[in-house]
C-alpha cells in the first residue's frame, strides 16, 4: 500500500496498455482497486474522425477527466489516437459559447439574448422569407460531425415543415464522391465489407490517402496485419507526395497530381491483357457500362476502350516514377493476391473526377473478383465522424431523403410523407441547392435566411473569399448552432450555444456501416443546449408564426420529452423503426438498448434485434451473412446484389476515360497546389505554439516545397513563401523536404489565420456528379517573400 | 499533469533500439516489450500538449509505425482548466484584429 495517486494511476495506464498486447507487469493494483481513478465510466465513440473508435470517458465530479480504449471494440481493438484529448479540454473550456448571441446587422456587435428570444427570432426570419420569397429562400447546412438524430430533424422540419430540399452538408466536401462511386458501381452507397477484412488481407492497396496520419488506428491494424506476415502481405501506396504511409509500403507510385485516373485504367489494362481477370466472376456478376446514359458495352469494347491506357502510355502521362513495369507489378500483386483491400479517402474524392477515379478503383476489384470474399473489399475511409450514418443514411444532403432514398422518386418521397404523418406531396420533387450552388445562391441574393450548423463553412469552401462576401450580405439572416465562435459566426446574426460530444445522446455511424450510441455523460455547461432541443422548440414557434400545423405535426411525436436522453431516443426510434425499415440501411434491430448493450455497435443491414445483436452484417451481399441478400435472392448464387440503384442487380464496370484537372499548372502558375483536411473546424494548435520556433509540433500551417524546387527559387526551411493562385494568396513559412513530387506544393487547412487560410487560394471547380469540389489540386505559382518570421497565432486571448 | 498509457507499435528487429531512445525521453518510461515489437510506456508530462509533442516525436523514430494511447487521466490538467490556470490554445476563429 501507500502508493502515491500518481504511482497509482501511472500503474493504471501501464496495466491497460500492456493488457491489450498480452504482457505481464511485475504488479497488480488488486488492492487498490478501491481507490479507483474515477467515479465511473461512460462508454461512447470517439467524435474527431471517421474511424469509430469505442472508447470509455471517465466522469469525476461531473467532469469528463480521463479516456481509455474499448478492447472489444470491433473497430479500435481498444486503441486510440492523440485526436481524442480534444474531449476534455472542449469541455470545460472558457471560450465555450453558453448564451443565445444576436445581431440585427452583421456590423453590429452581439448583445446576449435569453434562448426565448432567440428561437422566437430564428422563427420569424424563417417565416418571414418563407412568406416573402418562397419555401427555397431558406436553407439548411449542416456536418458530418452532427449527431444522427440531429441531421435527421432538421432535414425533417426543411423538407416535411418548411417543404424545401435545400438541405446540405458538409460531407458534401469530403465523401459525395465516395458515394456516387459506390452507386454507380455497386448499386448501393458504403462499403461491403469492414475493418476486419485488413486481418484476412494479403494485398493493401492505399491510394489519395495517408492514413497514417489521418487514420493511424486503422493505419495500426494494417501494420501489424503486415508486420505478422512480412512475406505474404504486400503494401501498395499511390500518392504524389511522399508520406509516412508511403514509407513502409512495398511499392510507392508517385505521380502527377491528377494522373491517376491513367494509372488505374493502366492496370485494368494490364489485368484484361495478361489475363488476371476473373471471368466466371465478371461473367456471373458484372455489366460493362459507358457514358452519361448508362449504355451496356462488351468486353470487346472495354477491351478496345483500354487500348489508350497501355502501360506505356499511361506511364508518359503520369510522370514521377511511374514506369510501365511498376503499373504491370501493381496489376498482378493486386489480381493474383489471395485477397486485396483497397482504402482510400479525399485525394480520391476531392477531385473533379472524384466518382470516376472511385469507379476505376471499383472496376479492378470487379475484374479480379477481389470483393465479397474474406480480406477482399473497395474501402471508402471517412474523414468525419458521422458523414456516412447521419448525412449519407440520415438523409442530409440535397438530393436524399432518410433511409438511402432519392428525393426525385416520387414513391419514395410517399413513403417518408407517410412515415412522417404529413399529407403527400409535402416535399417537393426536386431536389435543393448542393453545396457550392448553395453558397452561389447566397451570393446572388437567392437564401434569405440559412441555418449552419456545426460547421465552418466561412472557412472550409473552396475559394472561400467569394462565398464569405455573400455571407457577408444583409439579406441573409444566418443562424449558427455551435460550441465555439468560428470564422461563420463572424457572419452570423444569431448564434446559438450548443452540448459537446458525451453532453447529449446520440449516433454517429462510422466508416464500416456501424452505428455507435454515445449516452449524455456529463452536463453541458450551462446555458449550452441540445441541437435537437433547439429544433423542436424552432419548429413550434415555426408553426405558430406561419399558422401551419403540418410543421408542427414534424415534432409532434417529440413534445415534452426530457432533453438529454428520451428526445434523442424518441427521434432514432422513429428514424431506425420506420425509415430505414426494408431498406438497405435497415436499422430496426439497433435500438437505444441494443447499441447499448454492444461494446461496438452494430453494422446494418439489422433488421432484427436479435440479428443487431451479433454486431450486424460484416459483408453485405454475401447469403448467409448479410440476411437482406437471402431475403432479396433472385437466384441460387452465393452473392445478390440487392442495392437500390441497379435495376438489373449487377456490378458495373465502367469505361471512364483519363481527364486531367480543371485548372492545371501552366507558364503563369506553374505549381499544382494540393490540400489536405483536418476534420474539425475548431482544431487545437498547441500552447508550444507561442514559441515562435517555426517547425515545433506544426502549430501553424506551412507549405511543403520539394527540395529541387526549395533550390530553383531560392526557398529555405523556415522562409515566408507566397502561394498565389488566380483566387488569392497566402503567406507561409516553408516546409522544405522530400513529401510532394516536384513541381507541387502542399498546405493543410487547418490555419484560420487569414494570411494562413488556404481556402482563400483553392479552386471551387466541382465534379459534375458528385458536386465535390476540387481540393485536392489546382494551380499556384510560389516565390520566396523573407526569410523566417515570427507568426501570430490565430488564437483567442 | 497527464498520464498517458500507450503501446509503442515498432518493426520487431528495432525494437530494442527504439526502447533505449525511449528510455531518454524526459516523462517516458518504458514498462515491458514483446517479440512482435510492441512496447508498452507510460508517459507523464507537464501539459497535454506536451504530451502530443511527445508522441509526434515517439512516432517520427525510425522503426515507429504508430504510438497508439491506451488510457489517459489528465484530472489535474482539467481542474486547471476550470481554475482558469491553463486555457488550452484552440484556434477558433475570433475575429480578432491582428
Ligand atoms: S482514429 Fe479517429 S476515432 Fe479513433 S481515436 Fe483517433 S480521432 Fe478518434
Amino acid at each position: 500500500m501507500g502508493l502515491s495517486r500518481r504511482e497509482f494511476l501511472k500503474r493504471t495506464a501501464a496495466l491497460t496498455a500492456a493488457s491489450y498486447v498480452g504482457l505481464e507487469l511485475p504488479f497488480t493494483l488488486h488492492k487498490e482497486a478501491s481507490a479507483a481513478d474515477v467515479d465511473k465510466w461512460v462508454r461512447g465513440s470517439c467524435r474527431l474522425c471517421g474511424v469509430g473508435c469505442r472508447l470509455d470517458l471517465g466522469v469525476k465530479n461531473g467532469r469528463g477527466v480521463a479516456l481509455r480504449g474499448v478492447p472489444e471494440s470491433r473497430t479500435n481493438l481498444g486503441y486510440l489516437c492523440m485526436k481524442g484529448m480534444l474531449f476534455y479540454k472542449v469541455m470545460g473550456h472558457p471560450e465555450r459559447l453558453t448564451k443565445p448571441l444576436y445581431r440585427e446587422k452583421k456590423d453590429q456587435p452581439f448583445k446576449e439574448i435569453s434562448w426565448d428570444e432567440a428561437l422566437d427570432i430564428a422563427a420569424k426570419k424563417f417565416a418571414g422569407a418563407v412568406t416573402a420569397y418562397g419555401n427555397d429562400s431558406v436553407a439548411y447546412y449542416g456536418s458530418g460531425q452532427a449527431l444522427t438524430e440531429e441531421t435527421y430533424i432538421f432535414q425533417k422540419v426543411m423538407r416535411g415543415g418548411l417543404k424545401t430540399n435545400n438541405v446540405e452538408g458538409n460531407p458534401r466536401l469530403c465523401m459525395a464522391s465516395a458515394v456516387g462511386g459506390y452507386l454507380t458501381s455497386f448499386g448501393a452507397d458504403e462499403p461491403i465489407g469492414s475493418y476486419a477484412d485488413i486481418e484476412k488481407a494479403h494485398c493493401f492497396f492505399i491510394i489519395g490517402s495517408n492514413m497514417a496520419e489521418a487514420h493511424p488506428v486503422i493505419f495500426r491494424r494494417l501494420m501489424r496485419r503486415k508486420l505478422d506476415n512480412p512475406d505474404k502481405v504486400k503494401v501498395i501506396n499511390v500518392d504524389p507526395r511522399v508520406s509516412p504511409t508511403s514509407r513502409i509500403a512495398d511499392m510507392h507510385m508517385q505521380f502527377k497530381p491528377g494522373t491517376d485516373l491513367a494509372i488505374l485504367n493502366a492496370m485494368a489494362y494490364v489485368i484484361i491483357n495478361e489475363k488476371l481477370y476473373d471471368e466466371k466472376f465478371i461473367n456471373d456478376y458484372a455489366v460493362f457500362r459507358m457514358g452519361k446514359e448508362k449504355k451496356q458495352v462488351d468486353f470487346a469494347a472495354y477491351k478496345k476502350f483500354l487500348e489508350d491506357y497501355t502501360p506505356e502510355k499511361a506511364a508518359a502521362i503520369c510522370g514521377g516514377n511511374i514506369t510501365p513495369e511498376k503499373i504491370r507489378t501493381a496489376a498482378h500483386w493486386f489480381a493474383k493476391s489471395p485477397a486485396t483491400m483497397s482504402l482510400w479517402t479525399m485525394g480520391i474524392n476531392q477531385r473533379k473526377r472524384g466518382v470516376w477515379a472511385n469507379n476505376l478503383i471499383h472496376n479492378l476489384h470487379i475484374l479480379t473478383g477481389q470483393l465479397l470474399k474474406p480480406g477482399a473489399d473497395s474501402f471508402s475511409l471517412t474523414g468525419q465522424p458521422n458523414a456516412c450514418g447521419g448525412v449519407r443514411e440520415g438523409g442530409g444532403l440535397c438530393h436524399i431523403l432518410p433511409g438511402h432514398r432519392l428525393v426525385k422518386i416520387e414513391k419514395l418521397r410517399n413513403q417518408v410523407e407517410e412515415a412522417w404523418g404529413i399529407p403527400k406531396g409535402r416535399i417537393p420533387p426536386k431536389p435543393g441547392y448542393h453545396t457550392v450552388a448553395m453558397f452561389e445562391a447566397i451570393n446572388a441574393g437567392k437564401i434569405k435566411a440559412i441555418w449552419i450548423n456545426c460547421t465552418s463553412p466561412a472557412q472550409s469552401l473552396p475559394n472561400a473569399d467569394k462565398y464569405r462576401k455573400g455571407m457577408s450580405r444583409e439579406d441573409c439572416f444566418i443562424v449558427v448552432t455551435d460550441i465555439f465562435p468560428t470564422k461563420t459566426t463572424e457572419l452570423a446574426n444569431l448564434v446559438l450555444p450548443t452540448a459537446f460530444h458525451f453532453e447529449k445522446t446520440g449516433v454517429y455511424g462510422c466508416t464500416e456501416r456501424r452505428s455507435q450510441l454515445t449516452p449524455k455523460a456529463i452536463d453541458p455547461p450551462k446555458g449550452a443546449k441540445p441541437e435537437v432541443w433547439i429544433v423542436r422548440e424552432w419548429a413550434l414557434r415555426l408553426a405558430k408564426e406561419l399558422n401551419d400545423p403540418v410543421i408542427k405535426q414534424c415534432v409532434a411525436p417529440f413534445i415534452g420529452k426530457e432533453e438529454g436522453y428520451e428526445l434523442p431516443k424518441a427521434i432514432w426510434d422513429e428514424y431506425s423503426q420506420k425509415l430505414t425499415k426494408n431498406r438497405d440501411n435497415d436499422l430496426r434491430g439497433a435500438t437505444y438498448e441494443v447499441l447499448k448493450s454492444m461494446p461496438d455497435g452494430v453494422q446494418w443491414p439489422a433488421p432484427t434485434e436479435a440479428f443487431a445483436k451479433t454486431g450486424g452484417t460484416v459483408k453485405k451481399f454475401v447469403r448467409g451473412i448479410d440476411p437482406l441478400a437471402d431475403k432479396e435472392a433472385k437466384d441460387d448464387k452465393p452473392y445478390q446484389f440487392y442495392g437500390p440503384a441497379h435495376k438489373d442487380r449487377k456490378l458495373w464496370i465502367w469505361l471512364r476515360p483519363y481527364k486531367g484537372p480543371a485548372e492545371a499548372p501552366d507558364a503563369e502558375y506553374p505549381f499544382y497546389l494540393s490540400t489536405g483536411r483536418i476534420i474539425d473546424h475548431w482544431h487545437t494548435t498547441s500552447m508550444t505554439g507561442r514559441i515562435p520556433e517555426l517547425m515545433r509540433a506544426n502549430p501553424y500551417a506551412y507549405v511543403e516545397v520539394n527540395p529541387a524546387d526549395a533550390k530553383r527559387l531560392g526557398i529555405k526551411p523556415g522562409d515566408m513563401v507566397e502561394v498565389e493562385s488566380r483566387r488569392g494568396k497566402n503567406v507561409l513559412p516553408a516546409k522544405v523536404y522530400e513529401g510532394p513530387i516536384e513541381g507541387m506544393v502542399f498546405v493543410y487547412w487547418h490555419d484560420m489565420h487569414e494570411d494562413r487560410m488556404i481556402n482563400r487560394v483553392t479552386k471551387d471547380a466541382y465534379d459534375p456528379g458528385s458536386k465535390e469540389p476540387e481540393f485536392k489540386i489546382c494551380a499556384c505559382r510560389i516565390k520566396r517573400v523573407s526569410g523566417p518570421k515570427p507568426l501570430k497565432p490565430y488564437i483567442v486571448t | 499533469m497527464p498520464i498517458g498509457g500507450f503501446v509503442v507499435q515498432t518493426e520487431p528487429a528495432a525494437t530494442e533500439k527504439v526502447k533505449k531512445e525511449l528510455a531518454c525521453l524526459q516523462g517516458v518510461e518504458v514498462y515491458a516489450s514483446d517479440e512482435k515489437g510492441n512496447i508498452v510506456i507510460v508517459i507523464e508530462s507537464n501539459s497535454s500538449d506536451d504530451m502530443e509533442e511527445i508522441v509526434k516525436k515517439i512516432t517520427s523514430m525510425e522503426g515507429v509505425f504508430t504510438t497508439g494511447l491506451a488510457y489517459l487521466n489528465a484530472e489535474d490538467e482539467v481542474e486547471k482548466i476550470e481554475k482558469g490556470e491553463y486555457i488550452p490554445n484552440i484556434s477558433l476563429g475570433h475575429n480578432k484584429p491582428h
